[in-house]
C-alpha cells in the first residue's frame, strides 16, 4: 500500500487534513447549452478516501458534469463545493486532480520531463516538484519508467504517467475520465491497484466509466447519470440486491438476430434484448430446473444460438435495464 | 511556470530535427537563394550567353564581336555551325540565351538594319537586352558607323551635301572610328542623358531589401507551425489538465508568445548573418534599428499567429488557413515580389500586411539610413499587431475553454 505521509515539501502545500466534509460535495446542479438543459438539479456527494463510479449512456451528461466541478461551465443554479469550498473560487480548483482521457502529456519529454513540467504548472516551486515527482512516480510505480520517452512508451504505461501528472499537487479530488480505455487486461490490473492505492491515502476518486466490470470492481459505490442526474446511488452488491435479488441472469448469444416473430415471442416470456440484437437476457429463478426447461426451450426455437449462461447479474445487467427503461420512455 | 512551457517548447524543437532545419536552415538557405538569383536579375551578375553570327567579316564587324566579347555583361556562345540556321537552333535549344546575326555592313546603305538580334519568346526580356548592349557597344568602339548611318537622313533635310562636305565628314568618321573605345563611357549618348546608378551603404538593395522579405515571411510561417502546438495541448486534453491549475490558459499563451518572439529573433539573426557575411549588407553598423525592427516583426508574427491557433479548432485546418493567410500576405506585402512592380491598388492593400511594414523598416534601417526615430511609423503597425494579437489570443483560449 501506498504510504501516506506526503513529502515534507509537499506538506507544505495548502492540501487539507481528513476534513469532515465531503471532497466533492455538488448539490442541485442544473447546466444548460443554450434551450437544453443537460444536467437537472444533480446532486452527488464523494467522501475523502471514496471511489465513486460515474455511469452513464453516451450524452448522458459525464463530459458537462465534469467541466462543472472543474469549474468550466456556468451553472444555471447550484453549488459545486470541492473540499468544503465553492468551485467559483479558483483557488478550490487546485484540490481536482484531472485526468483526461486522452493521453494529456507531451510526448517528446520523458516521463520524468513531464512530471516535473506538470509540477511547476501545479504551482510547485522547484524543489517541491522534485519532492512530487518522487512521490507519483512511487504511487504509480513509474521508477524504471522516468527517463523514457513517452511517445515509446505501452499504452498501460502512458496511463499511469496520466494519472502522475494528476496527483503531483496531491488534490484532495482526482477525476478520472475512462482510465483504462484502450490497455490490457494486465496493465488495467496494475492500474486499478494503482488507483485503490491512491484511494487508500485519503484521496476521493470520481471514476466517469463505460467499463461496468471496471466500476464493479474498483468503486464502493457507484451512480447511473440520466436525464441530468444521478439516480440510482449505492454500493454495487446493494444496488444489484436491491435491483435483482436473489434472481440469476440467464444470458443468449445469437451467431444472427433473431426472426421478428421469434422476437416478439422471446419478448412476451421476459427476455429483453440488446440494442444490436444479437444477446438476449432474462432474469429467472435461481433453481436449477427452471434453468433446465429455459435451455431446452430455447433449443427448440430456430434461433440460431452461440452460447447460453447462467450468471449473476452484474452492473452490466443494471446499465442495460435502466438504458432499455429510458429507451422505452 | 511560463519557464516550464518555454523548456517543453525548446525541447520539442531541440528534438524534432525536421522542425530544427525548417525553423532554423530553410530561411538562410532561401534567402542565399533569392539573393543569388535577384543580385543577378539587378544586373550585377546577369552575363547573357550570346551567339554570333558574322555573315560580313569586315574590319568593322571584327571590331564589334570583339567588343561583344570582351563585354562583361555578355558571354560569347560559341556555335557548332556558325551560320543562321545554328544560331536560331542554338537559341531555341536554350545553348544561347540570345542569337546576334551581322547581316550587312555596318555603316552601309542597305535599307533594313545590318544587325538581327533573336530571342526566344520565353525569354523575350534577352532581345532588348542584347540590343541595347550592341547599340552602347556600336557607339563608343565605331563612333564613325552611327553618325554615317545618319547621314541620309541629315542629307535629305539640308537638302544634299556637297562633294567637299561629303569628304570632309567622312575623314572625320575616318577619324572618329580610328580613336574608337577611347571615348568616355558617359557621353556615348550624345551627352544628352547622363546614367548614374545610385550605389547603396553597403551590399545590394535587392539583398537588403530580400533579407527582411525572406524574414518576415519565415517568421509568419513558423510562428503559424509553433503555435499550432496550442491546438495540439487543446486537443490532447493538456489544456484540460492546466485548467484547474494555477497555470491556466494565460501563461501557456503568454509562454508560447515568449517562445515564438525568441525563435523569430534566432531565425532572422541567421538570415541576416549570410546577408552580412555574403552579401556585406551592413548589419552591425545598424544594429540597434535592425534589432528593434526584428523584435517588433517577430512579436507581430508570435501574435497573429497565436490568434490564428486560439481560433482554429484542428490542426489541418490551422495549418490550411495559415498557409493560405501567409502566403497571401507574403505575395501583396512585398515578400515575393517588390510593391513597386504591382498595381497602385495592390501596393494600398499591401500595408494591412505585417510584411510591408516589416519590409519597410528593414529597409529603412538598413539601406536608408534611417534612425529609430525616423523607422516609428512602421515600428506602430508592428508593435499594434503584436498587443491585439496577444490579447485576442488570450481571451479567444479562454473563451474556447469554456465551450469545450
Amino acid at each position: 500500500m501506498l504510504q501516506t505521509d506526503p513529502p515534507n515539501e509537499a506538506a507544505a502545500i495548502d492540501v487539507p487534513a481528513a476534513a469532515p466534509l465531503p471532497a466533492l460535495d455538488v448539490r442541485q446542479l442544473s447546466v444548460q447549452y443554450g434551450a437544453r438543459r443537460v444536467l437537472n438539479g444533480l446532486n452527488l456527494s464523494i467522501d475523502s478516501g471514496e471511489i465513486f463510479g460515474l455511469l452513464g449512456p453516451n450524452g448522458a451528461g459525464k463530459t458537462t458534469l465534469i467541466r462543472a466541478i472543474c469549474g468550466r461551465v456556468k451553472h444555471a443554479s447550484g453549488h459545486v463545493h470541492i473540499a468544503g469550498q465553492s468551485n467559483r473560487k479558483r483557488q478550490s480548483l487546485r484540490r481536482i486532480g484531472l485526468v483526461p482521457q486522452e493521453i494529456a502529456l507531451y510526448q517528446h519529454l520523458t516521463v520524468r520531463e513531464n512530471l516535473t513540467t506538470f509540477g511547476r504548472l501545479s504551482g510547485l516551486s522547484a524543489r517541491q516538484a522534485a519532492n512530487a515527482l518522487t512521490f507519483a512516480m512511487k504511487a504509480t510505480r513509474l521508477n524504471k519508467r522516468a527517463d523514457e520517452y513517452v511517445h515509446t512508451l505501452s499504452g498501460g504505461w502512458k496511463r499511469r504517467c496520466n494519472i502522475a501528472a494528476a496527483i503531483l499537487h496531491r488534490p484532495s479530488l482526482l477525476i478520472l475520465d475512462e482510465p483504462t480505455v484502450g490497455v490490457d487486461i494486465d496493465a488495467r490490473n496494475a492500474l486499478h491497484t494503482v488507483i485503490r492505492d491512491l484511494s487508500r491515502t485519503g484521496l476521493a476518486v470520481l471514476l466517469a466509466t463505460h467499463d461496468l466490470d471496471q466500476a464493479q470492481t474498483l468503486c464502493g459505490r457507484v451512480g447511473f447519470l440520466r436525464d441530468g442526474s444521478v439516480t440510482h446511488v449505492g454500493g454495487p452488491a446493494e444496488l444489484l440486491h436491491d435491483m435483482f435479488g436473489t434472481k440469476r441472469e440467464l444470458h443468449v448469444d445469437l451467431f444472427e438476430p433473431a426472426e421478428w416473430a421469434t422476437a416478439s415471442k422471446m419478448k412476451r416470456v421476459g427476455f429483453s434484448d440488446h440494442p444490436n440484437g444479437m444477446e438476449w437476457s432474462m432474469l429467472i429463478d435461481a433453481s436449477a430446473q427452471r434453468q433446465t426447461e429455459l435451455t431446452n426451450a430455447l433449443r427448440q426455437t430456430d434461433l440460431r444460438i452461440k452460447e447460453i449462461r447462467f450468471r449473476e447479474p452484474g452492473l452490466d445487467s443494471l446499465f442495460l435495464r435502466l438504458t432499455t427503461e429510458d429507451r422505452s420512455t | 511556470m511560463i519557464a516550464a512551457v518555454l523548456r517543453v517548447m525548446v525541447l520539442g524543437l531541440v528534438r524534432d530535427r525536421g522542425a530544427l532545419a525548417m525553423a532554423f536552415l530553410l530561411p538562410p538557405l532561401i534567402f542565399v537563394i533569392f539573393a543569388a538569383i535577384l543580385s543577378g536579375v539587378s544586373g550585377d551578375e546577369m552575363r547573357l550567353k550570346v551567339a554570333i553570327v558574322d555573315e560580313v567579316r569586315s574590319n568593322q564587324t571584327d571590331r564589334l564581336v570583339r567588343a561583344i566579347d570582351q563585354e562583361p555583361a555578355l558571354r560569347r556562345h560559341r556555335l557548332e555551325s556558325a551560320d543562321e540556321q545554328g544560331l536560331r537552333a542554338a537559341v531555341l535549344a536554350g545553348r544561347a540565351d540570345v542569337g546576334l546575326i551581322i547581316r550587312e555592313a555596318l555603316a552601309g546603305q542597305a535599307e533594313g538594319p545590318p544587325i538581327l538580334v533573336i530571342a526566344d519568346a520565353g525569354r523575350s526580356m534577352t532581345g532588348p537586352i542584347l540590343a541595347g548592349h550592341v547599340q552602347r557597344l556600336v557607339a563608343r568602339e565605331l563612333p564613325g558607323v552611327s553618325m554615317r548611318r545618319m547621314v541620309p537622313a541629315v542629307e535629305e533635310l539640308a537638302g544634299g551635301l556637297s562633294p567637299q562636305q561629303n569628304a570632309a565628314l567622312d575623314a572625320g568618321m575616318q577619324a572618329m572610328d580610328e580613336s574608337g573605345g577611347d571615348n568616355d563611357q558617359q557621353s556615348e549618348d550624345g551627352g544628352l542623358v547622363l546614367i548614374e546608378t545610385l550605389a547603396g551603404r553597403s551590399g545590394g538593395a535587392n539583398v537588403s531589401y530580400y533579407a527582411g522579405a525572406v524574414a518576415v515571411m519565415f517568421l509568419l510561417f513558423s510562428a503559424m507551425q509553433g503555435a499550432a502546438t496550442l491546438i495540439e495541448e487543446r486537443n490532447s486534453g493538456i489544456i484540460d489538465r492546466l485548467a484547474v491549475g494555477p497555470a491556466g490558459t494565460d501563461v501557456i499563451v503568454i509562454a508560447k508568445f515568449l517562445y515564438l518572439t525568441l525563435q523569430g529573433l534566432v531565425q532572422v539573426t541567421l538570415i541576416f548573418l549570410v546577408a552580412w557575411l555574403a552579401y556585406g549588407v551592413d548589419v552591425p553598423g545598424r544594429i540597434l534599428p535592425w534589432l528593434a525592427t526584428t523584435l517588433l516583426a517577430a512579436t507581430a508574427a508570435a501574435g497573429l499567429a497565436l490568434v490564428m491557433a486560439s481560433a482554429c479548432t484542428t490542426k489541418q485546418q490551422a495549418n490550411t488557413i495559415s498557409s493560405f493567410l501567409v502566403l497571401v500576405a507574403s505575395a501583396i506585402g512585398g515578400s515575393m515580389v517588390p510593391r513597386f512592380m504591382m498595381p497602385p491598388w495592390l501596393q494600398d492593400v499591401g500595408w494591412f500586411t505585417p510584411n510591408a511594414w516589416a519590409i519597410e523598416a528593414y529597409h529603412g534601417a538598413l539601406w536608408r539610413d534611417e534612425t529609430i526615430g525616423q523607422l516609428l511609423p512602421a515600428f506602430w503597425p508592428l508593435a499594434m499587431a503584436a498587443i491585439v494579437g496577444l490579447l485576442a489570443a488570450l481571451l479567444l483560449s479562454r473563451y474556447r475553454l469554456q465551450l469545450g
